[in-house]
């Protein structure tokens, strides 16, 4: 390819590339502000996560039971209160 | 086609820069709320698109450059000072990266494409994609500034073009640099990416810790080819530079495993945060210094800060770097201050025995062998600052301190998976440890008998010492690591009727991140067992005449002939060696010496022959001139082959954590309201 065949191709490039940043497109995605309900919904989530992971170590003999029994207590407490704000968001 | 590859490095400034300025401006229209004759979301958008397009750009430029190798354009110096007509063909793909400009064109495009697929993917979370695109954007300017303006790759030979090239460095043409520095290098500018994510999400004060799970895959896959290169890395400079060692501390090496380092520091304390909303600034501030660290190291090995064998690509595009870090510093430390109440922790630490500590002491130990590497690294550069003279720090300084760190991080990482969250009773501590503290003392019993004694002959010998404890951890790490799936196994048997086998299949189908992690620990710890081996490592050198014989542990070597070969890339001399064990001939071994045309360089192909109980390592030295002998020099070195094998693991481990999980199986209860226990009964199909 000679110098001159290399700036052809470049400026077609250019051209093509200004084209595709800039061609005028309505159906671009937006988003909309995350909520503290949206928030409190992931966490919800991983705290359940966490409960079923510590339901399963405890089964696998990890935890003694008076630790789960303490360990669970905690948790629950945790997401109770998680989902009454989550039902107090939703009304 | 230096004009092709030109025009594509300004077209991809350009791009660039816009993607910079109008996604940083249209997020901040977004942010206060004005208007603009354009909509913000659209502004975004071209943004973005500008950044897709700024991928192909870039793409363009690298082909332009592997055209002109291949093509043999010598009106290019880079092209003249990096190939020759007779370079085979995947080392003119190496010629590349063999160069400054080259490398540095490699990291812009390895960018383009990391940008590239994370812009395509923005409807997972638009607002932050466009945070962490628009970031990303800034790094990339940063790079086509130096392409462009510093180290421009193709500028052009000045006066007759000769018919033929310098050639390609003879310690690059292995095997293993076509895919050791894209590798490596595809760590070093992933980083970028949750760098950029982590940056965009304290930005706009993401709610909530979604971010680390939109970033896991980015940063695991990161963090394989990250340990990937540095591992082939390694077998590079076991296979070429011909001491019969894999590892040397060297400056180079040191730059690739720091934000290795720190890069695992943040995989496991990233964890804290998901579950539990700890450790927050913690983890920024992590993320931030591994990206900090891979541009330090492309420093190191671009700008001859430092001297070293990997160092292959020296110039004084330093000064650049060196702004841009205080520019990355400085907004990183903006932004820090400006949003850090962003980044209150939502729990404390219980107790000082429990999984989060087990995390917080592997991250400080992680950090602290970072730390010591740091120093060693640049205290050269800092002595010769100071005090006017350059005092380099040996491989003792780093072997006195990285052992035992190395060995304290894998006793974590055996304690950790056997400590519950939270807070862990005595009994718990009991039950946990009582089979790997039996695996530890019965491995060093059996080292013991086997002769890895250290006071053996009345002397102390501390690689005998460590190589002991490092094998005696190991086999407890690997038991608790064991004792975790089978435990996991028996609960499913219980359930299910399952045998053991389709029990653990399950089982880690059902948590692979979990159970992917400890298949990556079990990869360490025979890396780690490799490692321990070069306690016991032997050697010997011999001038061996035809026919004369030497020994090395178990084999002995005759030499029955010398032979010599021509290409047109190099000259070789062979010498031919029978190999014999227990008296008999196992097999031959042809060490080689070459010398390169091109660049009249010799280099030494060392021959490797690898049992799982060690390696068998021989050079060909050369000709001693005054009794005109060959010079033969032979290695027994233990173990060497389970460090490879181990990064098979880690690599299979890896992959399955980065597999999704098995969604829980769930079973919704509804409960009368007065009762006051509805969430257990919710969860207990779960696990």
């Amino acid at each position: 390819m000679t110098e001159t065949e290399g700036l052809i191709a470049g400026l077609f490039l250019l051209f093509a590339l200004f084209v595709y940043t800039f061609w005028p497109e309505n159906s671009f995605a937006s988003q909309k502000e995350k909520t503290r309900l949206d928030f409190l919904l992931e966490r919800k989530e991983q705290l359940y996560e966490n409960l079923r992971d510590l339901n399963f170590e405890y089964r696998a003999g990890k935890y003694p039971e008076e630790d789960f029994k303490v360990q669970r207590a905690a948790l629950e407490h945790e997401t109770a209160q998680l989902l009454a704000e989550i039902d107090v968001l939703q009304g | 086609m230096a004009a092709f590859g030109s025009l594509c490095l300004l077209l991809a400034l350009a791009l660039a820069a816009y993607n910079l300025l109008a996604g940083a401006l249209a997020l901040r229209l977004l942010a206060t709320g004005q208007t603009a004759r354009i909509s913000p979301e659209r502004l975004a958008d071209t943004a973005r698109r500008a950044g897709i397009a700024g991928f192909w750009a870039v793409t363009g430029a690298a082909f332009a450059l592997v055209w002109s190798v291949f093509t043999n354009d010598f009106s290019i110096t880079y092209i003249l000072e990096h190939s020759n007509r007779a370079l085979p063909i995947p080392y003119k793909f190496a010629a590349l990266w063999s160069g400054q400009e080259g490398s540095l064109l490699l990291w812009a495009w390895l960018l383009g494409i990391y940008g590239f697929v994370l812009r395509l993917r923005h409807k997972t979370d638009v607002k932050l994609y466009a945070y962490a695109g628009t970031i990303l954007a800034g790094v990339q300017v940063f790079f086509l500034l130096v392409l462009n303006f510093a180290a421009p790759p193709f500028s052009l030979l000045k006066g007759a073009i000769p018919d033929d090239g310098n050639g390609l460095n003879p310690l690059l043409q292995y095997p293993e640099m076509v895919i050791h520095p894209p590798l490596l290098y595809l760590g070093y500018v992933g980083f970028s990416v949750p760098f950029a994510f982590a940056l965009g999400a304290l930005m706009m004060r993401y709610p909530g810790e979604k971010w680390i799970r939109i970033t896991r895959t980015w940063t695991m896959v990161t963090w394989l080819f990250l340990t990937c290169g540095i591992f082939l890395g390694m077998h590079w400079a076991y296979a070429v530079l011909g001491w019969g060692g894999y590892w040397g501390w060297d400056p180079v090496e040191n730059a690739s495993f720091m934000p290795w380092l720190t890069g695992t520091a943040f995989l496991h304390s990233v964890m804290m945060q998901e579950r539990k909303g700890m450790m927050k600034s913690w983890n920024v501030w992590l993320i931030f210094s591994t990206f900090l660290l891979t541009l330090l190291g492309t420093l190191l090995t671009r700008a001859g800060l430092v001297s070293s064998v990997h160092a292959f690509a020296q110039s004084s595009i330093g000064n650049w770097f060196w702004v841009f870090m205080v520019i990355v510093v400085t907004v990183c430390i903006f932004t820090y201050v400006l949003q850090r109440s962003h980044l209150e922790t939502e729990h404390q630490l219980e107790s000082l025995v429990s999984r989060e500590s087990s995390f917080l002491f592997n991250n400080l130990v992680l950090l602290t062998a970072c730390f010591v590497i740091l120093w060693g690294t640049l205290y050269p550069i800092l002595s010769e600052f100071v005090e006017g003279s350059k005092v380099t720090v040996g491989a003792p300084f780093y072997n006195n301190v990285a052992v035992p760190i190395g060995l304290f991080l894998l006793f974590l990482t055996g304690v950790g998976p056997l400590l519950p969250w939270r807070a862990t009773s005595l009994k718990a501590v009991k039950r946990n440890f009582v089979l790997p503290v039996v695996a530890l003392w019965a491995t060093v019993a059996v080292c013991l008998a086997a002769g890895a004694n250290p006071w053996k002959g009345g002397t102390f010998s501390t690689g005998s010492f460590y190589a002991l404890v490092g094998f005696s951890l190991a086999a407890a790490v690997l038991t608790a690591i064991l004792s975790e799936f089978l435990r996991g196994a028996a609960v499913i048997m219980r359930q299910t009727g399952r045998n053991l086998f389709a029990a653990l299949w399950l089982l880690v189908r059902r948590n692979t991140r979990r159970y992917g992690g400890y298949l990556v620990h079990i990869g360490v710890v025979v890396v780690v067992v490799g490692l321990c081996g070069a306690a016991f490592n032997r050697n010997t050198e011999s001038e061996l005449g035809l026919h004369s014989r030497m020994s090395v542990g178990p084999y002995t070597l005759e030499c029955t002939g010398f032979t010599q070969d021509s290409n047109d890339n190099y000259d070789s001399d062979y010498a031919v060696l029978n190999v014999y064990k227990d008296g008999k001939k196992a097999f031959q071994i042809t060490p080689e010496k070459r010398v390169y045309h091109a660049s009249g360089q010799p280099q030494t192909m060392v021959t490797i022959h690898s049992t799982p109980e060690w390696d068998l390592y021989v050079v060909y030295e050369g000709t001693n001139p005054d009794t005109g002998q060959p010079i033969i020099k032979a290695f027994l070195n233990p173990l060497v082959g389970w460090i490879w094998f181990g990064l098979l693991i880690i690599v299979m481990g890896t992959a399955v954590a980065l597999m999704p999980s098995l969604s829980p199986a769930t079973a919704a209860v509804r409960v009368p309201l007065a009762q006051a226990t509805p969430l257990t009964q919710a969860i207990k199909g779960g696990d």
